[in-house]
């Protein structure tokens, strides 16, 4: 907006979206992917110059297929930006001032403050969601629960507050053996542990191998996502779908801790139908290692994501209430129709 | 199916100038003698001595029934009766030789005559030769034991016996004036399973009803919203005798008269006419066509190279789905399970083996085989309900089922292409409550081993092979019936008088359900669905 220059390439230049994304992700740990993609979204919209719908809407596009390449996981990310372009596409179809007959001007300022306001409400959804979700967690039971998700944290602290119960925390295993020793931002989840801890919460942490030993001990299971699928499944963190596994064949409820603007549209069929490329299966021999350590670490860097089909999940705990795994496709058509 | 084999046993005799009267139940009869070849002269002789055995056999068999039995036995005849009336008064109606030719034809097979007359005689016969056994009727004027042992075995599976309804329409005799010819065909050849397919029938309906509404013209003193509505009845009602209408079907028929319904009395025929021939037109093309094509495109997207795809017997929009993964260069295998009595897969098999895909066919009965190696398995569907089940051809449960329990139900996902005109808000609990039942002698017959296509094999038929085949006998009968016949009568399959076989019942039912747990996902022009969302995606498509 601010200096329009004839070539197009030199507007461009100065506004990167895939560094604004990682940097918005940096600078606030709060922010979930999608959110993160909406907010450097509306400010490729505030920096670019475009002064026609059609314009507009073909810059997103662009931006978002580039985002998309060039993060190793887009699915969490993609989430938000569908919506985006989603919500875009609606407010222009809208008859009125901010239909296509109005005047641009006012429909990007009109489209940049609900950006904004669609970002402050998403930040809000944790507190809806915790409200929702306290329920489920009773005086005197024990949680399980893994990964490092916000939600699950804030969900848990606003439990604390007026319900006594224990956490089994699921850690990865190379750090959980030492559990409260490591260096803290090191380990996913580390750090709700302390504050979990801080509060007067109980908390154990066990290794992922101890799963199926601990989950005896455990009442409910509560678990992050990164994605909530069509078919009312889950994307997330590698593990979470053993857990889930495990619960069921133990009987346990699982339940799963989402904002609904992490609803994807994609429709998975099993683990190895994901649109993302994960080399988790690394068949090796004696010869293919030149250095041996190198590859092992690959398989379980934090970026690693399973599914976990809907029929293992007793239900999803969002802001717009708790849901069962089908009434989330129900959900996802309102959104896209 | 049994008509072609019945009628020219009617005709046979009359044509050869049979010498002695028969009894008339020969006609029925006559299947029992498995080596009869020729129905000349001296062969009616034999026959006639199996039949007197038969009878008393059977009737001996009837005695040892129980007070309910027999109570319920009363019941089914009454029923019979009634429903025998109805048709006989229908038939009698339009038939151009009148009740006389089919007296004739029930009397004593020698009367026909002419081609009409020999033509009822057909639809007589065959009447009598409906599960109804609605020979009955006739017992009393003649009475002899072969009539009476007819009505003692009701041959409907006691399960289903609310489907079996009036048995189909054979023939155009008896239909209404008010319908039109291009329907009159389409409702033959729906039953003939020539249009066969819940998209082609309702795309065959809808484009019939154009030409209806082409040629319609509104009587005076009414309009064309009024009117029309009831015009298009009449043909539907045709259409639902022939066989019962698919889900595709009334939805689309209740689009179309939502339309007309809606249209303004106010404007002129011609406009109105060409409004709902466009409507027609958009339908078919955004609710099939189209559809269909979008699909195949998303279902193509789940087929991964070095998939081995399974399907059952012949959708035609999974066929589109796997042409549309092959010409995006994706390599897979397909393996097609098949079964009797449709054999719809062979079709499908041949176009995908032609187009250049591998393609592996078996029958249903090998499904377990054809399940070990399959990543992936693409459904077709007759409907969707408002519960998530599947209701599709009979035998689709059972692969759904086997992909399923093979894995643990993780690891081979069943995938049901279905466009949204087939999504109905009706419930399905079981198969047994809604289903269609069709002509239980669709199954005594076996396919001749060189048929493949039904295109009759004329060669088979001139040297008089054992070509006994409901099939062959259909096409072939039309040229010579005599001959087809001759064949038929040497029944080789042991079923061939399972009407006349005691505590023997045939079931042949058309659909089955798919519990929705079976089913992972559907693909819908609308996006991909897990069954759960069927109703709401449903309430969408029709308030839209």
């Amino acid at each position: 907006m601010a200096a329009p220059t004839p070539t197009a390439p030199d507007v461009t230049k100065p506004f990167d979206i895939v560094a604004t994304y990682n940097e918005l992700l940096r600078s606030d740990p709060d922010l979930t992917m999608p959110i993160a993609a909406i907010e450097a979204l509306v400010l490729l919209l505030t920096h670019s110059p475009s002064s026609t719908i059609s314009e507009t809407l073909d810059l997103l596009e662009k931006s978002t297929t580039h985002l998309k390449k060039s993060i190793p996981n887009p699915i969490g990310l993609s989430a938000g930006t569908d919506l985006f372009q989603r919500y875009l596409i609606t407010t222009l179809q809208r008859p009125g001032q901010l239909g296509p007959a109005g005047d641009f001007n006012a429909i990007r300022a009109h489209l940049l403050s609900n950006g904004r306001l669609f970002i402050r409400r998403a930040k809000e959804s944790r507190d809806k969601i915790a409200a929702f979700g306290r329920g489920f967690i009773r005086d005197g039971s024990t949680v399980l629960t893994n990964g490092g998700s916000r939600v699950v944290a804030s969900l848990l602290q606003k439990a604390a507050d007026e319900k006594r119960f224990k956490v089994i925390y699921v850690l990865s295993p190379a750090k959980a053996n030492d559990g409260d020793a490591s260096p803290g931002g090191d380990v996913e989840g580390m750090e709700t542990v302390r504050e979990l801890r801080a509060n007067g919460v109980p908390v154990a942490t066990i290794p992922e191998s101890a799963v199926a030993y601990s989950l005896g001990k455990a009442d409910v299971v509560i678990v992050g996502a990164e994605g909530v699928v069509e078919n009312g499944g889950i994307v997330s963190r590698m593990g979470t779908y053993q857990i889930g596994l495990l619960a069921k064949a133990m009987g346990k409820p699982f339940y799963v801790v989402a904002e609904s603007h992490k609803f994807v549209r994609i429709y998975p069929l099993g683990q190895y139908d994901l649109p993302i490329e994960q080399h988790v299966i690394n068949y090796q021999t004696a010869e293919d290692i030149p250095d041996g350590s190198k590859q092992q670490s690959l398989a379980h860097s934090s970026d690693v994501v399973d599914f976990t089909p809907p029929h293992l999940i007793s239900a999803l705990i969002t802001d717009s209430g708790v849901l069962t795994p089908s009434a989330v496709s129900e959900e996802l058509i309102k959104i896209w129709f | 199916m049994a008509q072609p084999v019945d009628s020219s046993l009617n005709l046979s005799p009359s044509e050869s100038a049979a010498p002695a009267p028969q009894p008339p139940s020969a006609p029925e009869m006559q299947p029992s003698n498995g080596a009869a070849k020729p129905s000349k002269p001296p062969k009616q002789q034999p026959k006639q001595a199996p039949n007197a055995d038969s009878g008393p056999a059977s009737a001996a068999g009837g005695e040892n029934l129980s007070p309910a039995e027999l109570k319920k036995r009363a019941k089914a005849e009454k029923q019979a009766r009634r429903a025998k009336e109805k048709a006989d008064k229908e038939q009698g109606g339009a038939a151009p030789g009148g009740p006389s030719a089919t007296a004739s034809a029930k009397k004593s097979s020698s009367g026909g005559g002419g081609g009409a007359g020999g033509k009822d005689a057909a639809s007589g016969a065959q009447q009598k030769g409906q599960r109804h056994r609605r020979g009955s009727a006739q017992a009393g004027a003649q009475g002899p034991a072969a009539e009476k042992k007819k009505k003692q075995e009701d041959k409907s599976v006691a399960v289903f016996g609310h489907l079996y309804g009036q048995p189909r329409r054979t023939t155009v005799a008896g239909a209404g004036k008010e319908v039109h010819p291009a329907v009159l065909a389409l409702g033959l050849q729906m039953r003939d399973y020539v249009v066969c397919g819940s998209s082609a029938r309702c795309v065959a309906t809808l484009l019939a009803f154009k030409r209806v509404i082409e040629s319609y013209t509104t009587p005076l003193g009414t309009s064309l919203p009024r009117h029309l509505t009831t015009h298009l009845s009449h043909q539907i009602t045709y259409l639902s005798t022939c066989r019962p209408l698919s889900i595709s079907q009334g939805n689309a028929i209740r689009a179309l008269k939502l339309e007309i319904s809606s249209i303004d009395p106010s404007v002129p025929e011609a406009t109105a006419k060409s409004t709902l021939s466009d409507f027609i037109d958009s339908f078919i093309r955004e609710k099939i066509t189209v559809a269909d094509q979008v699909i195949a495109g998303s279902a193509a997207q789940k087929i991964q190279d070095g998939d081995v795809i399974v399907t059952y017997a012949g959708s035609s929009i999974v066929k589109q789905t796997l042409l549309t993964a092959f010409k995006q260069g994706k390599k897979f295998r397909v393996s097609i399970i098949d079964s009797r009595p449709l054999f719809e897969g062979k079709s499908m098999a041949r176009t995908l083996a032609k187009a250049g895909l591998d393609v592996q066919y078996s029958l249903v009965n090998a499904v377990s085989h054809a399940i070990k190696d399959a990543t992936k398995v693409f459904l077709g569907a007759h409907g969707m309900t408002s519960n998530g089940r599947l209701y599709s051809r009979v035998g689709t449960a059972l692969v759904a089922m086997s992909a399923k329990e093979r894995a643990g139900g993780v690891e081979v996902p069943v995938i049901v292409c279905c466009e949204t005109v087939k999504f109905t808000d009706r419930v399905a609990l079981d198969s047994i409550v809604v289903n269609e039942i069709a002509d239980a002698d669709e199954l005594v017959i076996n396919q001749p081993p060189q048929q493949v296509t039904g295109i009759p094999d004329s060669k088979a038929a001139a040297t008089a092979q054992p070509d006994t085949k409901k099939g062959g006998n259909k096409a072939s009968s039309q040229t010579s019936p005599p001959e087809p016949n001759l064949a038929s009568l040497n029944g080789s399959s042991p079923l061939a008088n399972w009407k006349e076989t005691p505590n023997l019942q045939l079931l042949n039912i058309l659909y089955d359900v798919t519990p929705a747990e079976y089913v992972d996902m559907v693909v819908t022009e609308m996006g991909s669905l897990p069954p759960s969302a069927v109703p709401i995606v449903h309430r969408m498509s029709t308030n839209l």
